[in-house]
């Protein structure tokens, strides 16, 4: 059994944990190590062939492979350590990690800080409780597009897509692309899930039909799925049964949400925000235990990842300086609760004495809003449940945010998109 | 006489997505409203007179750890030659190593675009 000191380990190697170790290791900390468990650096990214990343973060249209490959050559400039192929079974709120893999066997690692940075994961059919037969065919939108773009197999011929969210709004361009017809996107809400950007430039240019409140009622076949069933859904979201109708494919996508994946979070006793399914973490990306950090889509699910590379240099800017002892403890802790109209609001602890950007999830669309965080109002255009809503306090806004123990973060305006 | 009509087109260059409604008399734009910045005007004005898209997908590839290379184009190409565009590179098939940015297909169609590769990836032994 290998043992041995870090100062800090970062745990999964996508946009966030590269992004983190680059930061800490620019920040003056040497003896940095990243823990991943595939075979190679870049986490969902090399997979995501399409463009439209780091338009912010760089100012140009990269594809997903051309943005992360930007980190991982930065990484190995900086000579960070990595271990690939590299599976975490254990961390513990005093910072051991227990990991495996085929070259060090058991290894054990004690690092001051750990910067936690699994991402997340699909929700699948199980979650769903979709009755009818259990066929191959089946499978969630990034799984097929690992087939499709990394192992180089076409996972079906005629597909009909379940969800509307983005990877799988992305999904049925390229299933199209490659030759395969998609029957139809369902979705079960009166609006798609995805950004409207994906729905014109997958759906309508391949003049896709999209199924609003409609949903799959059942899937049918022994060996390999030979149809689904559908119908429209009512206000409750059950299925209206005189609308059944059958929809002959050989394959089920499902693009139905992602959950930010924590088990190793939980094992170490770290309080999870059950809005988010993420740690619950505060103005330094700081977890409920001290020099564990939290960043990307293990905390809460992003929209773009220029955004989770953001959080993964503030959470490695932090965990740097936790190990120099330059990290403050904060003074005063304001709790953020989700009020009207938010689902989710991340960090969930603030100072109220620093900058800080926040992160709202809302529940439904609306227009010419609100959000309202205890005594300040900041007014927005329009904020939809697929588009993430950011806001930033300079110093001088948060100098005047009344400062309680808890405050309440709502959004006021007209119902509509 | 004269032609006017009101047209809703989604803007796509940016997450916000603006809902532009165009006014054009003639096959000419009059005016557009409701788009947020100068860059959602622009791409209005093109989609209505010749619509483009970024162009990215795969092509076979030997001797890498993988079979498959992603690939794009180097500027975007007009939307109704995507699917002739995937079939001018159905038969494709290059050798490893290859690097980012490297062509591996010259023009396309005559589009005056290169296809590139969009990562790097390195020769593996042959098993």
């Amino acid at each position: 059994m290998t043992k041995r000191n870090v100062d800090i380990a970062v745990i999964g190697g996508g946009a966030a944990g590269l992004a983190a170790a680059i930061k800490a290791k620019e920040k003056g900390i040497e003896n940095i190590v990243i823990l991943e468990r595939n075979e190679e650096l870049g986490g969902i990214l090399p997979q995501c062939i399409h463009t439209g990343f780091g338009l912010r973060y760089f100012k140009e249209n990269f594809t997903g492979p051309e943005y992360i490959s930007r980190f991982i050559k930065k990484a190995q400039d900086l000579q960070i350590e990595s271990k690939l192929d590299t599976m975490v079974l254990e961390i513990t709120s005093d910072k051991k990690i227990t990991a495996v893999n085929s070259v060090d066997g058991l290894l054990t690692l004690q690092a001051k800080a750990i910067v936690l940075a699994m991402g997340c994961r699909e929700r699948t059919r199980g979650a769903l409780g979709i009755a009818g037969t259990r066929p191959a065919g089946i499978l969630t939108a990034g799984t097929a597009q690992r087939l499709m773009d990394i192992e180089g197999y076409m996972p079906g011929a005629k597909v009909v897509i379940l969800g509307s969210g983005d990877i799988g709004l992305i999904m049925a361009r390229r299933f199209v692309m490659e030759g395969a017809k998609v029957e139809a996107v369902v979705e079960i809400l009166p609006y798609a899930s995805g950004l409207s950007r994906n729905v014109v430039q997958c759906l309508e240019d391949f003049n896709i039909p999209l199924l609003l409140e409609h949903t799959v009622t059942s899937i049918h076949g022994a060996d390999r799925v030979e149809a689904v069933t559908v119908a429209k859904v009512n206000v409750d979201w059950k299925p209206i049964q005189e609308t059944e109708r059958t929809i002959e494919c050989d394959t089920l996508i499902l693009s139905v949400g992602l959950i930010p994946e924590n088990e190793l979070s939980q094992i170490a006793d770290i309080a999870l925000d059950s809005a988010t399914g993420g740690p619950i973490i505060n103005d330094y990306m700081e977890t409920s235990v001290q020099g564990i950090f939290g960043c990307g889509n293990v905390v809460h699910v992003y929209d773009l990842v220029d955004q989770v590379t953001q959080a993964g240099e503030l959470a490695g800017e932090s965990a740097a300086r936790y190990v120099l002892n330059e990290l403050p403890t904060l003074r005063k802790k304001i709790v953020l609760k989700a009020g009207d109209n938010v689902k989710s609001v991340v960090p969930q602890i603030i100072s109220g004495e620093e900058p800080v950007t926040l992160h709202l999830r809302v529940k439904k669309p609306m227009r010419n809003v609100k959000v309202k965080i205890g005594n300040l109002s900041i007014p927005k255009r329009v904020v939809r449940p697929p588009e993430m809503v950011v806001i930033s306090f300079t110093g001088k806004a948060i100098e005047k945010l009344e400062k309680k123990d808890e405050l309440r973060v709502s959004i006021e305006g007209e119902t509509g998109p | 006489m004269k032609k006017k009509e009101v047209r809703a087109i989604t803007c796509i260059i940016c997450p916000v997505g603006c809902k532009a409604r165009v006014t054009i008399e003639n096959g000419k734009i009059l005016k557009i409203e409701d788009v947020e910045c100068s860059r959602g005007e622009e791409y209005v004005g093109r989609e209505l007179e010749a619509p483009v898209r970024d162009f990215f997908t795969t092509v076979r590839i030997k001797g890498a750890s993988t079979p498959v290379l992603p690939v794009r184009s180097t500027q975007p190409i007009p939307k109704d030659k995507i699917l002739n565009c995937v079939l001018e590179l159905v038969n494709v098939v290059v050798d490893a190593p290859v690097e980012a940015g490297d062509v591996i297909f010259k023009k396309p169609l005559g589009l005056g675009v290169d296809i590139v590769a969009t990562r790097d990836m390195n020769r593996v032994k042959e098993k």
